[in-house]
């Protein structure tokens, strides 16, 4: 950290004119950031240890209102000074709505996962839809969808216990990024397990529109479903869609309850996923300060053993955790659709 | 342009949601706050916890216990006369929070919306072993085997649920509901003829729990909690318990999530804070669970294990699968189909005080609560509207009966007459409640089969009565032996107490129509 900051001194002395780069050398002087964050960084922009240390070591207090990752964007930007959504959809539209951003890194990366209880994913298993390599779940999704899109019942499969349908749960496509990631999962498989285009989408929509419309009613914050799926049983939630990162936050922020629950609870792996990223845009220069902040080596470690976001240096294969059956790399990725496509899909589905 | 438009309801859906700042709060800062928090009935039974929280935490709990539907009212016109909300299912929240202003809700302890029916009758039904379908219960209503209370669908969690799970087992439906599905008219015909089977109805649940222990019925729809509360008192009276039915096909399960309304003052957020904090603590939910309530996946703790009696049906380890909730427009349109044509017909005769003390105010507050309720445009609002094969009758009085106008008819134009002969009659000379009342059930017993509708007396007066004809009325109900509630709304200067009596013979209520004249409506016509 003292190259950094002796760095910033350099700086300062040059630009003296740049009364606003003189607060950040002056070390009484904190700046507060304002900004949009998307909830499920929530945990982490609250969590005491990393405000100490971006507060000590870069004199940077980070003020946040919850906001969803697309509506964010066209919120009122007075006063703000970043925007943290979580998915590059975000980004894109950013630009096209307010041209190109000051600057903009990924911060974090998690990947979207299917959270269910074992006896659920043993039938999965005996279907043939879900395999286990290393400890690690991974489900063939073009399988899934296919079983999902039949209707299959669950009793078709094995689970007698469980009355309904096959179905994953998920957020609202169309106001929430975890549902909107696992639509384009479900657009990607429907395409023969390739990223849908301009030129393939339009086939897939009608059968994607299909799966929603029997989903009835959808949670509108990832954070609220992920907490029924903990509450409510397997009956209620057999299945939902969520971040790898919300295990591992809960994980560490509740040992004892997540000790009750390590030997029902399964993560299972799309494979291939889908990366959500955790894009910190910046609005102006003090925004742009935020940046350095996050992709310091300690709060990225921090980030990833407290609160489940993997960065360019940490992830399961150095940073300790408590959640087994974590690959240390996810490897099985595929691209997000285009933003033009990804607006396709969210009109079909609104 | 969809795309935008979409875009744009979810900007004002999930919106711009109130500022939070990074920074901690100090203990002990919300010592003296006060936490109004606005609650489903079912929570009641709380109320030792709650006081032992307010010890704990020094924060003082008002709590305000209304219907998940007018809960969800509430939120939607932004709940500032409250600090949290606590309602039976967080889809009233997730409906009414058009503001956006909760946050931090989590589900404090969770209970299936079940069947509790009389052990014997249960016994005798086939449905103390094996599995039972939504279905199942339906031939033994249409066989005249089984009559049940339930809340109203339009007013609270545990009948809305209930309702929702009839209409997907009745269609076989194991995947969202549809507007399509609810057009059908073998559901229409089957839904009638399952709800045909409601002898009592209440606009909560906790005083549908209430009610049923006041009175002699075979079986109701509430959450498990209360069936479970209900069966400790029913078997330390020495009465029979209910034995609890999970229909598999219609099944719903409340989460009772307390959220924070954020109105921006942090000294109650910390206090909330404080009071979930308390509530979610391992010690708490242990007390939590001791009434009832679901409070882990993993089955219920050893101290416990008494309360969720197998002896009554009680099955903690039956894994529950509830229905999908429909989405909103779907709901919306359900509800409404309840409310107009689904439900039991209501015959509701209005007994209206045209004695010489209403003068003045009192008739106008009364004629304007008539208005509410007999002018649909208004009606709708506060979904009271009239339903196919409503009755309503207006027998005015004051010391004698004054006149008795009949609606048949359910329509605008009929209501309106009604209305008209409410406005036009003049107010004076003495009250005499009793032989209003008296009359009033017997022109719903000479005149109609009661069992097809849910019938009820409503007594609007300031219930400053004559005495003299009260034994004649009390032991003409009593003979009669009929369950009509003869519920009273207050007026002018009113005194309950010859009211509350007339409420205790009825198994009924009162309400003050002069604090909340659309609420003691609401109330009233969640029981009819």
């Amino acid at each position: 950290m003292k190259p950094k900051i002796i760095g910033a001194a350099i700086l300062a002395v040059t630009a003296a004119v740049a009364g606003m780069i003189l607060i950040f050398t002056d070390k009484s002087q904190i700046t507060a950031l304002g900004g949009y964050l998307g909830g499920e960084k929530i945990g982490l922009f609250e969590d005491e240890e990393i405000a100490e240390y971006i507060k000590k070591t870069y004199h940077l207090t980070f003020d946040y209102s919850r906001a969803g990752s697309l509506d964010m964007v066209t919120a009122d930007l007075s006063g703000r000074n970043y925007l943290f959504p979580s998915s590059q959809t975000a980004l894109e539209y950013y630009n096209e709505v307010h041209g190109s951003a000051k600057a903009d890194e990924i911060v974090f990366n998690t990947p979207i996962v299917l959270y269910s209880h074992k006896i659920v994913a043993d039938a999965l298993e005996k279907q043939g839809i879900v395999s286990q390599t290393d400890g690690v779940y991974y489900a063939d999704m073009e399988k899934l969808t296919a079983l999902i899109l039949d209707e299959k019942q669950w009793s078709d499969i094995g689970l007698s216990q469980l009355y309904g349908s096959v179905c994953v749960d998920t957020t609202d496509p169309a106001r929430s990024n975890s549902g909107n990631m696992f639509a384009a999962l479900l657009a990607n498989s429907l395409n023969g397990g390739k990223t849908v285009d301009e030129s393939t989408i339009s086939a897939v929509l009608p059968k994607l529109k299909e799966i929603f419309s029997r989903t009835g009613y959808m949670e509108t914050s990832s954070s609220d479903l992920f907490n029924q799926f903990l509450r409510m049983g397997v009956g209620a939630k057999p299945i939902i869609a969520g971040y790898e990162s919300q295990i591992l936050e809960y994980a560490a922020e509740n040992p004892t309850a997540y000790d009750k629950i390590k030997d029902d609870v399964v993560v299972i792996y799309p494979s291939p996923t889908v990366w959500s990223t955790h894009i910190f845009i910046a609005l102006d220069d003090n925004g742009k300060s935020g940046i350095e902040a996050l992709v310091d080596k300690e709060v990225q470690r921090l980030a990833w053993e407290k609160h489940g976001f993997r960065t360019g240096d940490y992830s399961s294969a150095n940073g300790k955790i408590l959640v087994s059956g974590i690959p240390e790399n996810v490897t099985a990725v595929m691209n997000m659709p285009s933003y033009n496509v990804m607006k396709k899909i969210i009109d079909e589905l609104s | 342009m969809k795309f935008f438009r979409a875009l744009f309801a979810a900007i004002t859906a999930v919106g711009v949601i109130a500022s939070v700042s990074g920074c901690s709060f100090v203990g002990g800062i919300s010592r003296g706050e006060t936490l109004r928090i606005l609650s489903g009935s079912e929570n009641e039974a709380l109320s030792e916890i709650l006081g032992e929280c307010e010890k704990k935490t020094g924060v003082k709990i008002e709590m305000t216990y209304k219907g998940s539907v007018d809960i969800m009212q509430e939120l939607k016109s932004g709940a500032p006369d409250y600090d949290a909300v606590w309602t039976a299912s967080s889809l009233w929240i997730s409906l009414g929070d058009e503001k956006h202003i909760v946050k931090h809700d989590e589900s404090i302890c969770t209970t299936p919306v079940i069947f509790g029916i009389r052990q014997s009758l249960a016994e005798q039904l086939g449905f103390t072993s094996g599995q039972v379908s939504v279905k199942d219960i339906l031939s033994a209503i249409e066989n005249e085997k089984l009559k049940f209370c339930m809340t109203s669908a339009t007013q609270s969690n545990s009948g809305a649920s209930a309702y929702i799970g009839f209409l997907y087992a009745l269609l076989g439906k194991t995947s969202a509901l549809t507007n399509d599905d609810l057009a059908s008219p073998q559901l229409r015909e089957q839904i009638k003829s399952l709800l045909s089977g409601v002898e009592r109805s209440s606009g909560s649940s906790g005083w549908l729990e209430e009610m049923f222990l006041a009175g002699d019925y075979d079986a109701m729809v509430n959450y498990e909690c209360l069936i479970i509360d209900a069966n400790r008192k029913l078997v330390n009276s020495g009465r029979e318990p209910l034995y609890a039915v999970y229909p598999y096909d219609g099944l719903s399960i409340a989460d009772s999530p307390l959220g924070y309304l954020d109105h921006g003052d942090r000294k109650k957020e910390e206090a909330f804070k404080k009071v979930q904090e308390y509530l979610l603590s391992e010690n708490v939910q242990t007390e939590i669970e001791a009434t009832g309530r679901r409070i882990s996946l993993n089955g219920v703790s050893a101290q416990n294990k008494a309360v969720f009696s197998k002896a009554w049906g009680i099955d903690t380890e039956r894994i529950l699968s509830p229905i999908t909730m429909p989405a909103a427009d779907v709901l919306s349109n359900a509800l409404n189909l309840w409310q107009s044509s689904f439900r039991k017909p209501s015959l509701s005769v209005y007994c209206l005080d045209y004695s010489g003390s209403m003068k003045g105010e009192g008739n106008e507050q009364l004629v304007n609560a008539m208005k509410q309720v007999l002018v649909q445009k208004y009606a709708q609002e506060n979904l009271l509207q009239a339903g196919e094969g409503d009755i309503n009758i207006v027998v005015t009085f004051n010391n004698e009966v004054l006149n008795v106008y009949t609606a048949e008819n359910s329509d605008e134009y009929s209501l309106n007459r009604l209305y008209d002969s409410v406005c036009e009659e003049q107010a004076g000379g003495g009250t005499d409640i009793y032989t209003a009342a008296k009359h009033a059930v017997n022109l719903i017993n000479e005149n109609y089969n009661p069992s097809d509708y849910t019938a009820a007396v409503i007594l609007m007066t300031d219930g400053a009565s004559a005495v003299e004809n009260r034994e004649t009325f009390e032991n003409f109900y009593i003979e009669r032996g009929c369950d009509i509630p003869i519920f009273s709304i207050m007026f002018g200067s009113a005194k309950s107490d010859q009211l509350d009596d007339i409420a205790q013979l009825t198994n009924a209520r009162v309400f003050d129509g002069r604090k909340d004249l659309v609420g003691a409506f609401r109330s009233v016509k969640g029981y009819n």
